[in-house]
């Protein structure tokens, strides 16, 4: 039994009741109320390999919560299939419970009025862990993670950083195949967002768990993904690399070259086009319908060189947000 | 293993509790305030009055103050912990207990059972105290006693189950805490907390024979002070029992309700 | 003229939020049903098991509860957020409330509707009016005016309490456990002549925790018993001046805890 995710045509659609406007609308609404039916997601088809970390992008709204709800066996899809662990999760809640953690975002699922500790204490026994098995990982999450510092503490009393840190331990102590984590380091310093991503980065690549994360910090993605899923108004845009959605949504590049003569008549090099002029600079970047075939920085650089006169040149590679503000938009657009 | 997580489980509100003295200073103070009014206000009643209703005045002030110390048997501390379903489902975190491999069922049972084995041990403590000093009379008998223990029991099984769908409700109405308080104010009305059942008119009592507040407290109270006598024991036994076995029957089936709701609807 | 304006239309808006939720806004009316039964019930059995409770006559002992119902179903109505305000602090909206420009005070208050308001008032009402077609009473101008004035001094004495328990609350969240009890014993223990109890515990009713200027004083007085109420016949005659000063004194408690007002969770 391996720790993959396996979602074949996922639809989820929910029913809610539309409010009229005004006072008497709202009275008729009592009454009578309007249902809709609103499609949160909608035909996804994606898989995890065990031991991979894959990030699940979109737009606010985009039905990644509703995905990872269906994953941990919470929603049940109006249509489609899914597998975890070769466990459909909806079928069998508590068999899929075994195998998964979940964090979701800032909702701690630790006890209110103890410390943080007894709260690892009930859940071990919830989840039936051997005592020095639930020990030792204890003492590597610590490690990794410096709960000790706090677990004393009542959860009450905690910082977010220091709660989401408990959170994220309470939901691997039983050693899950499969971890889901839904906005983990919302709100949290850079410090701590530091510590959560070395915590998980050692999971995927030291214990070989397999991650499903959802977040909006494109740092976040840059340094823990191999792989993203892009979905928007529920539905799949894209399933690749990070270099294949730079490559499809962004200008990879941006050249910026100060000409010796600011009169110089600029053009179009093949594969290459004039993005602005910002005073004497002319900032170039890849042609809009080349695609997979533009010309890579370096041949860029070169061309460029090559082509005109320059007194100073300056790379720089448009960032992920940009990219991936690029991409919500199309997908907007489609 | 099992009996593990009951144990882990069930100790969540002690646990809470003996972490936060200031909040068991206060439910002693309170309790004390209260036996004491309680006390001297069915004294006050009772002065120009001998019988009434079938109630002398010892009787009368031993239900009353058994009364107060059995409401401190399930009080709201699971509410301080943050740990109900009404809670849960403002703060959006009930999808834990369904992300966990033990039932919410049987999770909320233990929670429950914890909190009422540690009420008991509070109302256990200011009974010995109310009795040596005079406040309450002791049992008429033994047999009287042994009927009340087992009364009491199945009184708080009724109450567990009526308290659980209260907290049920809050999967289909979720904000209110009002109505939540409201509904306990009925709750303890109508299971003759604030004054015994047998002060109240007679559609007030064949009303109450119809619902299964009274079992709860009233019940095993009346079976104490002697105004329910042994012989009429064993059908209210009997009732007591078919209420449990009624309300387990149907929480079952909230339960299941709940579960599908929460898994159509996200959590 | 403009903030009463502004809290006209957040009223609305919170009366229209309430309809939002359907199941909720009718078991709130269900369960206001309920609850008037129960509370009618409550108050009139004690009545007519003890009568010539307190060297009262029962019909006298009615305006007690009558008049404390009133204060108190108004004092839901207008002021009644202040209790259980731990949930607004606990979830930071105090913080909100301080970057607006409005009194935080009011804020609080308009933070949602009481739909059980309207249930409270429907019986409080109903009382009242048993209590004074039963009444014997010489109803004149100037009996009908005190009585006004005893249940708005009553509902600004119950206001004052637990605008107090409210600004200990924003220090100490667990304060809110104090409120839960206040209002318990204030149901309990409100609406009966006080006089049956001891010398001792009467007094802790009227000095320790003032519930017998809220109701059980106005009443001795308007029924003639106010000169062996337990207390000088002047001071239980201004009750609701009382009333006034004590709202007065907690709102400036309040003003002051919330200048010390450190927030939750850092």
């Amino acid at each position: 039994m391996s720790g993959s995710i396996d979602v074949r045509g996922l639809s989820r659609t929910f029913h809610t009741t539309v409010r009229r406007p005004g006072f008497t609308g709202a009275l008729r609404s009592l009454v009578n109320p309007e249902r809709v039916a609103k499609q949160a997601v909608c035909d996804i088809s994606f898989d995890v390999a065990p031991g991979e970390l894959l990030a699940l992008l979109g737009p606010n709204g985009a039905g990644k919560s509703t995905t990872i709800k269906v994953l941990t066996g919470i929603l049940t899809p109006t249509s489609g299939t899914a597998r975890v662990a070769g466990v459909v999760p909806y079928e069998e809640r508590e068999r899929n419970a075994r195998n998964i953690g979940a964090v979701f975002g800032q909702r701690t699922q630790l006890w209110w009025d103890l410390p943080v500790r007894e709260s690892f204490a009930i859940l071990r026994d919830i989840y039936e862990v051997p005592k020095a098995e639930h020990a030792a990982r204890l003492k590597e999450f610590d490690d990794l993670l410096d709960l000790s510092s706090f677990w004393d503490t009542r959860v009450r009393h905690l910082s977010l950083g220091q709660r989401v840190r408990s959170d994220l331990a309470a939901a691997l102590l039983h050693d899950p195949q499969v971890v889901f984590l839904d906005e983990p380091t919302i709100g949290m310093d850079v410090v701590v967002k530091e510590q959560v991503r070395e915590f998980l980065r050692h999971q995927v690549e030291q214990r070989g768990r397999t991650v499903l994360l959802t977040t909006h910090d494109m740092t976040e993605v840059e340094r823990l993904a191999e792989r993203v899923v892009l979905i928007n108004h529920g539905r799949l845009v894209l399933d690749g690399s990070l270099d294949e959605i730079r490559r499809r949504f962004g200008s990879t590049w941006q050249v910026r070259a100060t000409l010796a003569d600011a009169h110089t008549e600029v053009q179009p090099l093949p594969g290459i086009e004039v993005l602005r002029h910002e005073g004497a600079r002319v900032v170039f970047g890849p042609a809009s319908c080349e695609g997979a075939d533009a010309p890579t920085v370096h041949q860029a650089l070169k061309a460029v060189i090559e082509r005109y006169e320059v007194t100073d040149i300056a790379i720089d590679e448009a960032d992920l947000e940009d990219v991936m503000r690029a991409a919500y938009v199309h997908a907007e657009a489609a | 293993m099992a009996l593990l997580h009951a144990w882990r489980t069930a100790r969540v509100t002690p646990l809470g509790e003996l972490h936060t003295p200031p909040r068991m200073t206060a439910v002693l103070l309170r309790l004390t305030v209260q036996v004491v009014l309680v006390a001297s206000l069915w004294h006050g009643l009772y002065a120009h009055t001998g019988t009434t209703a079938g109630m002398d005045r010892d009787q009368a002030v031993t239900y009353a103050v058994l009364a107060v110390l059995a409401s401190r048997l399930r009080e709201l501390d699971q509410y301080a912990g943050r740990d109900t379903v009404l809670q849960h489902m403002h703060f959006g975190t009930i999808v834990y207990w369904y992300l966990r491999p033990l039932p919410p069922q049987r999770y909320h049972a233990l929670r429950a059972l914890g909190e009422q084995l540690y009420g008991f041990t509070w109302a256990l403590g200011g009974y010995v105290v109310c009795l040596a000093a005079g406040v309450v009379q002791p049992p008429g008998s033994a047999a009287v006693a042994g009927v009340f223990a087992l009364s009491l029991l199945l009184g708080q099984l009724v109450l567990y189950h009526v308290m659980l769908v209260l907290d049920q409700l809050c999967f289909w109405t979720v904000r209110n805490n009002a109505a939540m308080l409201i509904l306990v104010f009925a709750q303890n009305l109508l299971s003759g907390v604030y004054a015994p059942l047998w002060f109240f008119p007679d559609w007030f009592v064949t009303m109450s024979a119809f619902l299964p507040f009274q079992a709860t407290l009233s019940v095993p109270l009346s079976l104490y002070i002697g105004r329910i006598p042994l012989s009429d024991a064993a059908g209210q036994l009997a009732v007591q029992a078919a209420w449990v076995l009624l309300l387990f029957l149907f929480t079952r089936f909230l339960w299941r309700r709940a579960a599908r709701r929460v898994m159509s609807q996200g959590g | 003229m403009k903030g009463v304006r502004i809290a006209w239309r957040v009223t609305r808006l919170n009366f229209r939020a309430q309809l939002e939720y359907r199941t909720e806004f009718l078991l709130m009316i269900a369960i206001g049903a309920i609850w008037q039964v129960s509370v009618i019930v409550f108050a009139t059995v004690l009545l007519s098991r003890f009568t010539g409770m307190g060297g009262w006559d029962s019909s006298e002992v009615l305006l007690i509860p009558a008049t404390r119902m009133l204060a108190h179903g108004l004092f839901v109505l207008v002021l009644g957020r202040v209790h259980l305000i731990g949930r607004q602090i606990q979830e930071g909206r105090i913080d909100i409330y301080l970057t607006r420009p409005m009194p935080v005070h009011r804020q609080v208050q308009l933070a949602f509707f009481p739909t059980n308001a309207i249930g409270d008032l429907t019986v409080a009402a109903g009382l009242m009016a048993g209590a004074l077609s039963r009444s014997d009473l010489d109803w004149t101008a100037g009996r009908v005016s005190y009585l006004v004035a005893a249940v708005v001094g009553g509902m600004l004495l119950e206001a004052a309490l637990f605008t107090a328990v409210a600004s200990a609350s924003l220090r100490f969240p667990a304060a809110d456990y104090w409120g839960r009890w206040l209002e318990e014993l204030l149901g309990t223990f409100g609406s009966y002549p006080l006089n049956v109890l001891p010398k001792a515990v009467g007094g802790f009713l009227t000095f320790g925790l003032p519930l017998a200027f809220v109701a059980y004083f106005p009443a001795a007085v308007l029924t003639g018993h106010g000169h062996d109420a337990g207390v000088p016949y002047w001071l239980a005659a201004v009750s609701p001046l009382l009333g006034v000063l004590a709202y007065l004194g907690a709102r400036l408690l309040w003003r002051r805890s919330l200048g010390h007002y450190s927030g939750v969770n850092g």
